[in-house]
């Protein structure tokens, strides 16, 4: 035996867990995908069906609603609150803990409370804003069309804009402190120490984490789906719950599984594109 | 040795896999509602068949679809699991469960309804042994503020919708609807206007959308206007169910459609309730109607130990064990006369059976339910008028219908 192959030998059980994890589900997803429930090979028919079914074009639509709408927010929030707690104060220890709260609670429980909390009758939102006068009648914040997106992506913002914070603080803290001290000599002041040092020293961060949350967007499905399960009227279905419906609700496997090999690709094609565009520049900018 | 290890492992996952049912043993999952009776019932049979060793599993109705479908469909599945009627069909048709034809002899004793919930292919997949309608649960004492005779409830449509108009007052809206929460909710209250019409959502064929015909298009008006006119809650577009009974507990919803099961846990929450049951309304010159629900056994066709799961389903399908396993009513005609059903508050109830019917055996149905939905939503939040929002509905259904 060489030394390549009995490298191979070594690397097998992992590539068989692997193969077995991953290959096997991703191959066996296409194969749905062109077969109907007793197995017999369909040809694409489960793709026009899907594609000729209303929801679905509003369904992605509302995914790149969804999905761009969180991400601006979280990166903006996210690294201006690293950037704040990177500046040193009393009880900057306990504001760090505070901040990280809402990443660390479980999905499902943040989304069951918000739903509490936002609920026409009984929700705590409707109750302080009434009784403090700022709107006359409770507002059906999940049943009005044009407000029910803008909230969950409020709590998906505020979900994970701790996620970005930290990741960004961890990366300012790695600046060294020459660069300040060379600025400081030159006269800078805070915000041309933020726009010049700070956010160019930490722009390889803030695109990995960037692309973290593309993905993580895309499979978001606990929020929404516990809060209004894609409701009211669709205005909230995003591709991944329509997906789960499609599967687990519908029984219809089939159908799911060509949803889902359309679904990977155009992720696939969205982080190649991100990934092109962004990750490969130079790291500085001027 | 690392290799050996792997063995170990894989030897261990396949065990797992393969459940730890061995000959003689049966693994039956039933929710939580019914543990208390079942264990009693395991005990009576496990006298009766001492060779068989019954494991009860609990399982929780939340989220109990897909934990049974990917049991299901995992090749481990139990060898009895009590499910809803209505999902039986789609397991029947993607292979998953065995036929029962052999272990329910006796149909005639069976509300008709129950058992076109559990046939595909004109074979039965499913035995079922719990049924329920809705009728509407009212506040008595709402009824006297408004100047109403809480004793002589509305009959007909416009006789419900007049009292709905007389008892919103207030904080208090006459009659609550659903619009939200998980779908089901919805299909289960206002599918039966549809029905009382004359109308459905599809063809008894199951070729042809129906809901945007006259007589459906009216019933959902009139379902949807409860909301438009302010005698439903403002919150309709999140409420399910459960959002009404707690409404009705609250005291800001004075009448809601429901099944029995919320009695107790309103005279417990709030016992200050004088709670009357009345017949879902009709049109004036139609008869009521109802969506018949409820729960069956099924056996996976993945079952390690079939044989045995017949002999404890075939056990659990005799009218007595049916009387006493069910929440609310049992599926056999023999099993009803048990003294048990016979509480005065159940009389209405009771009455509602005879009207309840099965929804659609179609392996669409809930993707047509979701269309319908939707057309619901839409008339809700006033994107659509009800026509309108009606021919999108019958739209999308034809194309599910016209799939292959």
């Amino acid at each position: 035996m060489d030394r390549n192959s009995t490298g191979l030998v070594f690397v097998l059980p992992a590539l068989i867990v692997l193969a077995m994890l991953v290959a096997y589900p991703v191959a066996y997803t296409g194969l749905l995908s062109v077969t109907d429930r007793q197995g017999a090979f369909v040809g694409l028919d489960n793709f026009s069906a899907v594609l000729g079914a209303r929801a679905t074009p509003q369904a992605f639509w509302n995914t790149l609603w969804f999905v761009g709408g969180s991400i601006v927010f979280q990166v903006v929030f996210g690294t201006a609150a690293a950037i704040l707690l990177n500046q040193n104060f009393i009880g900057r220890g306990i504001v760090r803990s505070i901040t990280l709260l809402p990443w660390v609670v479980p999905g499902i429980v943040a989304a069951t409370t918000w739903a509490w909390m936002f609920h026409t009758e009984f929700g705590i939102i409707n109750y302080m804003m009434t009784g403090a006068g700022v709107i006359p009648e409770p507002i059906g914040w999940l049943t009005n069309g044009s407000t029910v997106m803008p909230v969950l992506i409020a709590i998906n913002v505020w979900k994970l804009f701790p996620f970005v914070a930290i990741m960004v603080l961890a990366g300012l803290q790695s600046i060294p402190n020459d660069l300040y001290e060379a600025a400081r000599v030159d006269g800078a002041n805070f915000w041309q120490e933020v726009f010049h040092i700070m956010l160019p020293q930490v722009r390889s961060v803030i695109v990995a984490v960037t692309l973290l949350l593309v993905i993580w967007g895309l499979n978001s499905i606990t929020i929404i789906y516990a809060i209004t399960r894609g409701g009211p009227a669709n205005r909230t279905l995003i591709t991944p719950i329509q997906i789960f419906r499609l599967a687990f609700e519908s029984t219809n496997f089939n159908q799911a599984a060509a949803l889902s090999v359309m679904f990977f690709a155009v992720a696939l094609v969205i982080v190649i594109i991100y990934i092109k565009a962004l990750a490969s520049t130079p790291g500085e900018v001027k | 040795m690392k290799l050996k290890k792997l063995a170990v492992i894989a030897t261990a996952m396949t065990m797992l896999a393969s459940g730890v049912a061995f000959a003689g043993d049966v693994t039956w999952w039933t929710p939580n509602f019914n543990e208390a009776r079942a264990r009693e019932i395991v005990a009576k049979f496990e006298n009766a068949n001492p060779n068989v060793k019954v494991k009860l599993e609990i399982t929780t109705s939340d989220g109990l679809p897909q934990r049974v479908l990917t049991a299901l469909q995992s090749g481990a599945a139990p060898e009895v699991i009590d499910v809803q009627h209505a999902w039986i069909n789609g397991y029947a048709q993607n292979d998953l469960v065995l036929s029962v034809d052999d272990v329910l002899k006796d149909r005639d004793d069976y509300i008709p309804a129950a058992l076109d919930y559990a046939t595909w292919n004109s074979k039965l997949w499913g035995i079922p042994y719990r049924i329920e309608t809705h009728a509407i649960i009212y506040n008595k004492g709402a009824f006297k503020d408004a100047g109403l005779d809480p004793n002589k409830p509305p009959q007909t449509w416009d006789e419900l919708v007049a009292t709905a108009k007389a008892l919103s007052k207030g904080k208090m809206s006459g009659f609550g609807i659903t619009g939200g929460g998980e779908m089901g909710n919805t299909i289960f209250r206002s599918l039966p206007f549809i029905w009382m019409n004359g109308g459905d959502m599809i063809s008894a064929d199951g070729k042809k959308a129906l809901v945007n015909q006259p007589a459906a298009v009216a019933a959902v008006k009139f379902y949807t206007d409860f909301f438009k006119n302010k005698q439903a809650p403002a919150s309709t577009l999140e409420n399910d169910g459960t959002a009404l009974r707690r409404l009705f507990i609250a005291e800001t919803v004075a009448a809601y459609q429901s099944g029995q099961f919320d009695i107790a846990s309103i005279k417990k929450e709030n016992p200050k309730i004088d709670i009357g049951v009345m017949q879902i309304p009709h049109p004036a010159d139609k008869k009521t109607a109802a969506l018949l629900g409820g729960w069956s056994f099924v056996i996976p066709k993945s079952a390690k130990n079939p044989t045995d799961a017949k002999k404890l389903v075939g056990f659990l399908a005799e009218a007595e064990n049916q009387g006493a396993l069910t929440d609310t009513f049992p599926a056999r005609k023999s099993a009803m006369s048990l003294p048990r059903f016979s509480d005065p508050i159940l009389t209405v109830f009771k009455e509602m059976l005879p009207y309840g019917r099965a929804v659609p055996n179609n392996k669409n149905w809930i993707q047509i339910t979701q269309a319908y939905f939707d057309g619901i939503q839409r008339i809700l939040l006033g994107d659509e008028d009800v026509q309108k929002s009606m021919d999108g509905a019958a739209k999308d259904i034809q194309a599910l219908l016209d799939q292959k």
